[in-house]
């Protein structure tokens, strides 16, 4: 009993401790971002990691949810007669809550899992010490770049799914259950507002920060939480939490997110 | 770092002194250049040299190289202790000539 | 009258209940080659980063060249780190990079000297270390002792004042380490640096040491120069010399009892 209520203390010591860690990052990095030395390149390339790299999985899973909301969207309107909103409904579903969610979950676990890995290998293997030796910032040189990348690549990604997605709902309505090609398309762009556009354009903003977050974090700081001790095994512990947090802290924020902008 | 340049008659003569680190090689190196530039041979005198590290070096082997280049001749002149040692560990010792007289390197010409 | 490279005073490190660093003070003169030795456990891997500036001790100062890093703002650590050159135990290369970009890093990071000159630079530490065939390798493409090569060259790029070796002959053959012996004598001869060797190789360490630091549970046990060391008439100075295993005074019932014990 005294076990358990001690396990549990350490455990939550331990999570606010990280998190703590993980807002200092930020505050650390957004302070030197803005102080030379500017590197523009590094950044590109994160883009290019982040972005074209989980291209291919924002392609087939814009096109696949697309799918089946329009599937299980008819299923419902037809009961009630109002296939006419199909557009709408597809379009504010993606635009507002799925497009920014999926595309988030989608690059934690191309991306962000990959990045944690790689710092977390760099922190083991005295690379990251290496840096500091050299008078070279490593949380500049090494994840500023990388958070970034996650503002600028995430908000583009979860453009690309939302095209593929509408197109995708569009596929199954109009040309599979046959609803008007017109209703679609118009209903669409008439129920679409600009707050809607905002909301997730906010979200994406935000969720490519958090995820490129609290995945650098992970890796960055293994040393100082429970896996750092043990090795390669502690690197795949540490990315399995990573991906596991930033998943779920990316469905509460899109709660959070969405209920302060209504 | 003391850099000066002198022309005599057949060649361009650089006196070196003083300490030559990170901060004096870039000049050093331009000095160099824009010696070899003008197309005539060029003499380094090392003798005042207390310390070169090897951004200086470097200065000294690209120059070397551009002269080869250009054909012109490139000799190094009466080289301190201290700078000696530095050529020797990077075995650059027997790359370079190396002249105790500034007539032998006339000579050469 | 030499001059304290390093000066370290009364320099303790906790961990938690633990006493990793007892009280450690000693100095590093300018110019000399010291070896830092002492079995498993004794603190030396804690003392090198406490001095390298990546661990803050619990109590005590580190003054190098002036400063003392203990307590120094973050800029000043980094002025001082461009005087550093560090070569870790597992060569620490940055994989992403050839080992010419490894090398060259430093330099593009902090001066503006021409690519020519960084390219020639480059070379020259290179070939220091005979590595100069394989500047265009990846560092996984490297065997152990290349890639302690390289990270040496990496290390000395900027001509630093004070060099620091983590277990230099750690995985390396004996030929491989004799190389790296004397070039670690010629880098203090001839650049005149301040070299500092972690090791627990006891040939490389009498065959370098100007001087040699024994620590011992987190305490500095004894410092002076090889021949005093070899002289030391203290049991756990001789016991490291003489590779004595250490002595294990059982009590039977003890070790009945530790064998049966349940301990969930």
């Amino acid at each position: 009993m005294i076990k358990t209520i001690n396990n549990l203390g350490t455990t939550t010591i331990e999570a606010i401790e990280q998190i703590g860690r993980t807002f200092n990052l930020l505050l650390i990095i957004a302070w030197k971002i803005v102080q030379p030395p500017y590197r523009i390149f590094p950044i590109i390339k994160q883009v290019y990691f982040i972005g074209a790299r989980s291209m291919t999985v924002i392609l087939i899973s814009g096109a696949t949810i697309g799918m089946v909301l329009g599937l299980q969207f008819y299923n419902t309107l037809e009961r009630f007669g109002s296939v006419g909103v199909l557009g709408s409904a597809v379009a504010l579903s993606i635009i507002r809550e799925l497009g920014p969610v999926m595309t988030a979950l989608m690059v934690v676990g191309r991306a962000g899992s990959a990045i944690c890995a790689e710092l977390g290998i760099m922190r083991i293997s005295e690379q990251i010490d290496a840096l500091e030796c050299m008078a070279i910032a490593p949380d500049k040189y090494l994840v500023a770049p990388k958070l970034v990348a996650g503002i600028l690549s995430v908000p583009l990604l979860n453009f690309v799914f939302n095209v593929v997605a509408i197109g995708g709902g569009y596929f199954v309505g109009v040309i599979l259950f046959g609803v008007a090609e017109g209703s679609y398309v118009n209903g669409m762009i008439d129920s679409v507002l600009w707050s809607d556009v905002r909301l997730g354009l906010v979200k994406s903003l935000i969720f490519g920060l958090l995820i490129m977050l609290i995945c650098c974090a992970k890796g960055f700081y293994m040393h100082l939480g429970k896996y750092g001790s043990q090795g390669a095994e502690g690197v795949s512990r540490v990315t399995t939490d990573a991906v596991v947090i930033s998943s779920v802290s990316v469905l509460f924020c899109d709660f959070l997110i969405g209920a302060l902008m209504s | 770092m003391k850099c000066t340049l002198h022309s005599e008659n057949d060649y361009d003569l650089l006196e070196l002194g003083g300490e030559i680190d990170l901060h004096y090689s870039p000049d050093l190196r331009e000095a160099i250049l824009a010696s070899l530039k003008e197309g005539k041979p060029l003499l380094i005198d090392m003798a005042d040299v207390s310390y070169i590290d090897s951004s200086g070096i470097a200065s000294l082997v690209e120059g070397f190289q551009t002269a080869k280049s250009a054909k012109l001749a490139y000799g190094l002149l009466k080289i301190s202790d201290p700078a000696l040692q530095v050529l020797k560990l990077t075995r650059l010792d027997r790359v370079f000539s190396i002249f105790d007289e500034a007539e032998k390197f006339q000579a050469q010409l | 009258m030499t001059t304290s490279a390093i000066e370290i005073r009364d320099l303790v490190v906790d961990y938690g209940t633990r006493r990793i660093l007892d009280d450690i003070s000693f100095d590093i003169h300018q110019g000399e080659i010291i070896v830092i030795m002492g079995g498993s456990g004794a603190g030396k891997s804690t003392l090198l980063r406490c001095v390298l500036g990546l661990k803050k001790p619990t109590s005590g100062h580190i003054h190098m060249l002036g400063t003392d890093i203990c307590h120094a703002a973050r800029e000043e650590l980094y002025e001082l780190r461009k005087k550093m050159g560090v070569a870790f135990q597992q060569g620490a290369l940055f994989t992403s990079m050839s080992v010419a970009e490894n090398i060259q890093l430093p330099l593009r990071e902090h001066t503006d000297l021409d690519k020519n000159t960084i390219q020639i630079m480059t070379r020259i530490k290179l070939d220091m270390v005979n590595m100069l065939p394989y500047e265009n390798l990846m560092p996984s493409e490297l065997s152990g002792g290349m890639s302690k090569r390289a990270a040496l060259a990496r290390a000395i790029i900027m001509d630093p004042k004070i060099l620091f070796f983590d277990e230099p002959s750690a995985g390396l053959d004996p030929i491989t380490s004799a190389e790296l012996d004397e070039l670690i004598i010629m880098l203090k001869e001839t650049l005149k640096m301040t070299i500092i060797v972690v090791t627990h190789e006891l040939e490389s360490a009498f065959a370098i040491a100007d001087r040699i630091a024994i620590l011992g549970e987190g305490k500095l046990i004894q410092i002076g120069t090889p021949e005093e060391i070899k002289n030391s008439q203290d049991d756990r100075v001789m016991d490291l010399l003489n590779r004595t295993p250490r002595e294990n005074n059982m009590d039977k019932d003890e070790h009945l009892s530790r064998l049966t014990q349940d301990n969930r």
